[in-house]
């Protein structure tokens, strides 16, 4: 019984690059704003204010359609930084109230509820508060949700519901199936394809789809459809790490002299990032949320736990130090009181700002470490979009023919080619040999009884039935107390050219007992070469297992 | 013959991954930098886009290196050495840093033998227990996301000719041209191709091991014919055990 993940408010403020660029301009209040940015197909509506909507723009409108639907549009272009700048002031009201927060962009946040709900006696109260507390700052259509979950809370929050503990399940089974295109695209890539496909497939709900057995999601979709399915359920999306993750896995810069602009410090954090996505990567593990944390020069400490949907790549995570270093050094010389606020808020507002000069410390800590499966970044000797790619390939592969089809393989220890090699479904994580070594099977360490000699190119798994003759004509046999009856002399068996032929050389006879202890089952194996050269095709190398009377190839040596 | 080495990447990865363990700085490491370098440098013209092959086949091969988007057919009897000439192509490709994938409807594939031959495993993708009737949809998405696909042909079925149908051959024959992918296919490829690597047969070695004890299998001489549009070459591929 898996238990249910914490329970989780988000903080929604829809539309929130209109509300920054309002609080920047006090004069688009009241006045149908659409913010654009440029996208993959042309400058596209990202954000529209409240009189824009009413009037028919929507998002993802190419800004010349939405200029037509709405007269007297105001159009203006992204502005992330900014975005994040006015974002930290809301960041910063809920943090009188909730000690830790977790910022996922501009314009939402969550925040785990225990102690907070407990401190201000249950949920409700805690979400008036909240709320509250943003509309103090001049924000009035902030939405908060809480639910078990931080996916199930970002939905909450779009309904500004409050869902009981224990109804999360229920809460989510309603929704339909297009909430999940997000999580999986930055995930996997291609959400809307999967959402599209689960829609034809007569999937429309959430609660359809968590209601089918996890292993034929996994069979039929793969890693992207899993990762669907446990957040339909209500269930954390990733797996947690199953090992001790260093608690040195902080990473640290100094700035000499203090800095006081951000692109002083954003190409210094680049290497930081790289730096510490280098080093999870070489552990074979990624992140999710990032803590960025500052010291100034008057010895003030700042922290902000920034969260991504996926895993953190190191596009994402450099824009989120970005958005923060914008928020914190750019913030505290452009004192920007919100519309509507008397002159005591103004004065509460200035001894709110933390920063009074420049940094001199800054620091990220990896938060909430997870396996990192299928997105391998390509530490070594890769180049990462090419893993990309045939990382997409190859799940597209396991979509049309089970988890299990495609592999990549492990060398562990064994004797027979056979053992010595694990599969490992794409998607899985592969633990490096060094980790393997624990539980005695280390590929490094010569294993007694192995078969020496180069690693045959075929394994037959069933082997074939094959018939090693001694001199006579008679099958070669082990007896009970593991002795060849006679050395092989030819060697019959299907798979070879030819249906076999007379031996040129032999090596063994190898003892590969198995399970002495229950039965006498005497097993030898012998490195034959098979002389076809009557056929002119050369000599064929094999290996052949005896068991009692029964001989089989086990490896062609192809 | 000199035997092709192979850069051992796994052991560098392990060395530098580790906490606490020093890298070599040795001229051994350094040489062995400057190698993998060499391999993974970009390559900038269009034209001259093409995989560089090992010394033991460069020999064969006309120019020593292989276009990308082309088709390799290699043909042999069973035990003759098709299957390590297949890894000796994927090798080349994983030492440039590139994914290799594998088709293989027979399970039969041995990936010890894989890691021997120079292959990168974490980039060496094997597809098992696909049905002949997906075959060909399996191996068009393959040619979409790696540099070069190992493709064993579906045995043959029942009351058919088996393999592949020739349209369908066409068809990745072109796709593999348009995404350069090189695509390696066994004998009974019925479309055409730009590179034959006959596999003419062995001569196996038995010698006693490096004590003196044990006799087992050691050296491989692989008879190679290879015939490209410009002509034809035969040589030898040793490999020691």
């Amino acid at each position: 019984m898996i238990e249910e993940p914490a329970r989780t408010a988000a903080l929604r403020c829809p539309d929130w690059p209109v509300t920054a660029a309002r609080r920047r301009e006090p004069a688009l209040v009241g006045v149908p704003v659409a913010v654009v940015d440029r996208g993959q197909r042309g400058l596209r509506v990202v954000a529209a204010s409240a009189e824009a909507r009413a009037e028919g723009v929507t998002r993802g409108l190419r800004r010349r359609e939405a200029e037509a639907r709405c007269a007297g549009l105001v159009v203006l272009d992204v502005d992330e930084a900014g975005d994040a700048r006015a974002f930290e002031e809301v960041a910063r009201a809920v943090e009188q109230h909730v000690p830790r927060l977790v910022l996922h962009e501009p314009g939402a946040l969550s925040f785990a509820t225990r102690g907070p709900s407990r401190y201000f006696g249950g949920d409700d109260a805690l979400a008036q508060l909240v709320v509250e507390a943003v509309a103090g700052l001049g924000i009035t259509d902030a939405t908060i949700g809480i639910a078990a979950g931080v996916f199930a809370a970002g939905l909450a929050a779009s309904r500004s519901l409050v869902v009981e503990r224990g109804e999360t399940v229920e809460f989510l089974a309603t929704w339909p199936v297009s909430v999940l295109a997000g999580p999986v695209e930055a995930s996997y890539g291609d959400g809307a394809a999967l959402v599209d496909l689960l829609a034809r497939l007569g999937l429309r709900t959430l609660g359809d789809y968590a209601a089918l057995p996890e292993s034929a999601v996994a069979a039929r979709f793969g890693p992207p459809g899993l990762l669907a399915h446990r957040l339909a359920r209500g269930e954390p999306g990733h797996e947690p790490l199953a090992r001790e993750v260093p608690p040195e896995l902080v990473e640290t810069m100094e700035l000499d002299p203090p800095a006081t602009r951000v692109d002083e410090v954003a190409f210094a954090a680049k290497a930081l990032a790289d730096r510490l996505l280098g080093r999870l990567d070489a552990m074979g593990c990624c992140c999710t949320r990032v803590v960025v944390e500052a010291e100034t020069e008057h010895g003030e400490r700042l922290t902000r736990c920034w969260r991504h949907e996926g895993a953190l790549t190191p596009s994402t995570l450099v824009a989120r130090v970005r958005w923060q270093l914008e928020a914190w050094l750019v913030a505290s010389d452009s004192g920007v009181a919100a519309p509507g606020a008397t002159a005591a808020d103004a004065a509460d507002a200035a001894d709110a700002e933390m920063v009074t000069g420049g940094l001199t410390v800054l620091r990220l800590a990896p938060d909430d470490v997870i396996p990192a499966t299928g997105r391998q970044l390509g530490f070594w000797g890769g180049d990462p979009a090419a893993a990309d790619r045939a990382g997409r390939a190859l799940a597209r592969v396991q979509a049309l023919l089970g988890s299990d089809a495609v592999a990549t393989a492990l060398p562990v220890g064994g004797r027979t080619p056979l053992e010595r090699v694990r599969w490992v479904p794409w998607g899985d994580a592969r633990d490096s040999p060094s980790e393997a070594a624990p539980d005695g099977r280390s590929e490094a360490a010569p294993w007694p009884g192995a078969v020496p000699g180069p690693a045959p190119a075929r394994v037959f798994d069933p082997p074939v039935p094959a018939a090693l003759l001694d001199a006579r004509g008679a099958p070669v046999v082990v007896s009970g107390r593991g002795e060849v009856s006679a050395p092989p002399v030819a060697l019959d068996c299907a798979a070879l050219p030819g249906g076999g032929g007379p031996l040129v050389a032999w090596a063994g006879p190898w003892a590969h007992d198995l399970r002495w202890w229950s039965q006498r089952r005497r097993r030898v194996l012998w490195q034959v070469v098979v002389d076809a050269r009557a056929d002119g095709r050369g000599q064929v190398a094999c290996l052949v297992a005896v068991e009692r009377g029964r001989a089989a190839v086990e490896a062609l040596y192809d | 013959m000199a035997t092709a080495t192979s850069p051992d990447i796994p052991q560098l990865a392990r060395l530098s991954g580790l906490p606490g363990k020093l890298p070599r700085r040795d001229a051994a490491a350094r040489a062995h930098l400057e190698e993998v370098g060499r391999h993974t440098r970009p390559v900038s013209l269009a034209h001259e886009r093409a995989l560089e092959l090992g010394p033991s086949l460069a020999a064969l091969v006309p120019r020593g290196t292989l276009p990308r988007g082309s088709v390799v057919r290699v043909a042999g009897a069973p035990g003759a050495g098709v299957t390590t000439l297949g890894l000796e192509l994927a090798a080349a490709c994983t030492r440039a840093g590139e994914w290799v994938a594998v088709v293989d409807p027979a399970g039969s594939f041995g990936a010890l033998a894989a890691s021997e031959a120079g292959v990168a495993l974490e980039r060496f993708a094997v597809v098992r227990r696909v049905p002949p009737a997906r075959w060909a949809s399996v191996v068009a998405a393959l040619i979409d996301g790696v540099s070069l696909v190992l493709a064993d042909l579906p045995p043959a079925g029942a009351g058919g000719v088996g393999g592949v149908g020739v349209a369908d051959a066409r068809r990745l024959v072109a796709r593999a041209r348009e995404r350069e992918t090189v695509l390696v296919v066994g004998e009974r490829w019925p479309a055409d191709a730009a590179l034959t690597l006959h596999a003419r047969g062995s001569e196996w070695d038995v010698a006693p091991d490096a004590t003196g004890e044990v006799h087992h299998l050691t050296e491989r001489r692989l008879h190679v014919h290879a015939e490209a549009r410009s002509g034809a070459r035969e040589g030898w591929l040793a490999r020691a055990g």
